[in-house]
């Protein structure tokens, strides 16, 4: 899993590419600590390279909102792949997490 | 007429039959089928002596023809052959291939058995062909003579070895014609055959050949359309399998992956049925790599989190007990688990198998798992999903969700849209009813979560 970060505004934008499985969900886990900063309170999750995700990856990003959630941020996930979708449909995310289309989208609800 | 009791055949140091019991009575169509170099061919030479058996004992109308004092050429006549190469004699004509044998050995005036041999090439249509060159006739009208000549020894049964492999698929059909002929006339026969149609309509009973063994023997009907075991089923099924042996928790899943997408690249499995292969190849090992729930009582006040497995009815009202802690999670310490993924190109059908050696027990529902995200996947893209106890392992099957028509995946109807929460997003602690009405499409295992599919604590809001 390729994994890259950036910032818009205030905005903590983490990038997912390739498999999310029991091997790279800690990688993902490292990669938000590390963006997490005090400062920081919302993030957007892009996914749209994510290809392929299991019950690990999803116990990490339920991890990440829960940390999300505590510092009263705001967490957005764009671009699912129809795999992902599945997968979150299935385990009931999409009640749960906020999911746009794409980055622009989750943006501007975020500014 | 004929008995087969223990029959054993080595070659060196190489055990091709170990232990064949089969009788053959007369007015029999026997099909042997069975994977390649499992000593079906084999078989049927220890029947004629062309190959002498190592062990065991033939009897035909009782006699024992491996006996010291047995007279073997008398007792060959009594058999015919027919192999896939025809080996007549090419610089004698068709009728002459077929009257050299009774004449020489069976003492026939030539006129005589000229006569039988018109006769018979009348009946494997191809008389027209009697003064021919065996050069001068296609691949399937050889076989056909082959046939009549074999006939023409007046046998009491007929040993038949894949009488159309060397042929074009054009000449298929006329020289399995004759064969059909000759089991509605009351021939006896044993045909070693890959061609499961034939074999089906043809014969009254079947062998399957398999592991040095008669694996397994029955009527047509019940090995083709019920085969018994694992092994027959997939190669009636034609099933291709790849596996994967796992010994330990850190196994390499990239390998494991790879292996997989090249399998199903090979048989030009679809994207999504791939996917979901792998999604199960990961989940159902996670599970299996998982360690057992502890022995020892659950203190009052926590509900382990396989409890939604256990017995909790999917129309119940969602759990709001809070799980506080799992153990430590360390797995088996020396896994042996094999993953097999087994392809049906008949029924276009995937079946991963995973088996594992363990105390007795489904692990889907004995494991001592986290949550419910990987059993909720499993149910998802897996149907029938089937456990069996198999000596000290534990077996679990499951076909993939139909390979042909599910186009896009059914959404499970089990939740409701949520009002804002979250920052505006959704709402994460929110809890709503199963459709009690949602038909159980996973069998026995499919109790589903309620809601969203998500045991209670792991809920946000927890
Ligand atoms: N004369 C021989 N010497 C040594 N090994 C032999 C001999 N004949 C057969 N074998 C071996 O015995 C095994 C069974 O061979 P056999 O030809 O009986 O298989 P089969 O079931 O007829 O296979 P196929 O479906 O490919 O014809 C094979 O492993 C083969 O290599
Ligand atoms: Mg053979």
């Amino acid at each position: 899993m390729d994994i890259t970060h950036s910032q818009h505004g205030s905005v903590r934008i983490i990038e997912l590419k390739g498999r999310m499985d029991a091997v790279t969900a800690p990688l993902f886990d490292k990669a938000f600590a590390e963006a997490a900063t005090p400062d920081a309170s919302d993030f957007v999750i892009q996914l749209n390279g994510l290809e392929y995700i299991s019950s690990a990856g999803l116990r990490s990003i339920l991890m990440v909102a829960k940390q999300v959630k505590a510092r009263s941020g705001r967490l957005i996930l764009t671009g699912l792949t129809d795999e992902v979708r599945e997968v979150f449909h299935l385990s009931g995310f999409h009640t749960i997490l906020r999911i746009c289309d794409t980055k622009e989208a989750a943006l501007a609800e975020l500014a | 007429m004929i008995r087969v009791e223990h029959l054993c055949k080595r070659f060196g140091d190489l055990m091709v039959l170990k232990d064949i019991n089969a009788e053959i009575r007369r007015g029999q169509v026997i099909s042997i089928i069975g994977p390649s170099g499992t000593g079906k061919s084999t078989f049927l030479r220890c029947l004629n002596l062309l190959d002498q058996p190592s062990g065991g004992r033939i009897e035909i109308d009782g006699e024992d023809i491996l006996a010291p004092k047995a007279n073997v050429p008398a007792l060959r006549r009594r058999m015919g052959t027919v192999f896939q190469s025809f080996n007549l004699f090419s610089h004698l004509t068709v009728l002459e291939n077929l009257t050299i044998g009774p004449i020489r050995l069976l003492g026939k005036p030539p006129a005589q058995a000229a006569t039988t041999g018109l006769e018979l090439l009348r009946m494997v249509g191809l008389a027209e062909k009697a003064h021919s060159l065996p050069d001068e006739i296609s691949g399937g009208q050889k076989q056909r003579v082959a046939i009549a000549r074999c006939l023409s020894m007046e046998p009491e049964i007929i040993l038949i070895d894949e009488p159309i492999s060397a042929l074009d698929p054009t000449m298929v059909s006329e020289v399995l014609a004759v064969i059909r002929r000759l089991a509605r006339q009351g021939m006896t026969m044993a045909i070693v055959t890959h061609e499961m149609e034939f074999a089906r309509d043809v014969s009254t009973r079947v062998f399957y050949l398999d592991e040095g063994l008669i694996y397994e023997e029955g009527p047509p009907e019940r090995i083709f359309d019920h085969p018994q075991r694992q092994r027959d089923r997939d190669f009636i099924g034609k099933v291709r399998s790849l596996s994967y042996h796992v010994t330990t928790a850190d196994y390499d899943p990239y390998a494991l992956v790879g292996k997989i997408e090249g399998f199903c690249e090979k048989h030009l499995i679809p994207h999504r049925i791939a996917h979901a292969a792998q999604l199960l190849a990961e989940e159902v090992l996670g599970v299996l790599l998982t360690p057992l729930a502890p022995p020892r009582a659950v203190p009052t006040g926590q509900i382990v989190a396989s409890s939604a497995l256990a017995g909790t009815a999917s129309t119940g009202p969602p759990l709001t007990v809070k799980v506080t802690a799992s153990p430590a999670p360390s797995g088996p310490t020396h896994p042996d688990i094999e993953l097999v993924l087994a392809f049906s190109e008949k029924q276009r059908s995937l079946e991963p198998r995973l088996d594992g050696a363990g105390p007795p027990g489904n692990p889907l529902e004995t494991a001592n798992l986290p949550d419910d995200f990987a059993l909720n996947l499993i149910r998802h893209y897996a149907a029938d999903i089937g456990y069996e106890r198999v000596g000290e392992r534990n077996r679990l099957r499951m076909r993939v969700q139909s390979i042909a028509g599910r186009e896009a995946v059914a959404p499970i109807p089990l939740v409701r849209q949520c009002g804002a929460g979250l920052g505006g997003g959704h709402e994460l602690d929110s809890a709503t009813d199963g459709d009690p009405t949602e038909p159980d499409r996973f069998g026995r295992l499919a109790r589903r979560t309620p809601a969203t599919g998500m045991t209670p604590h792991q809920r946000l809001s927890s």
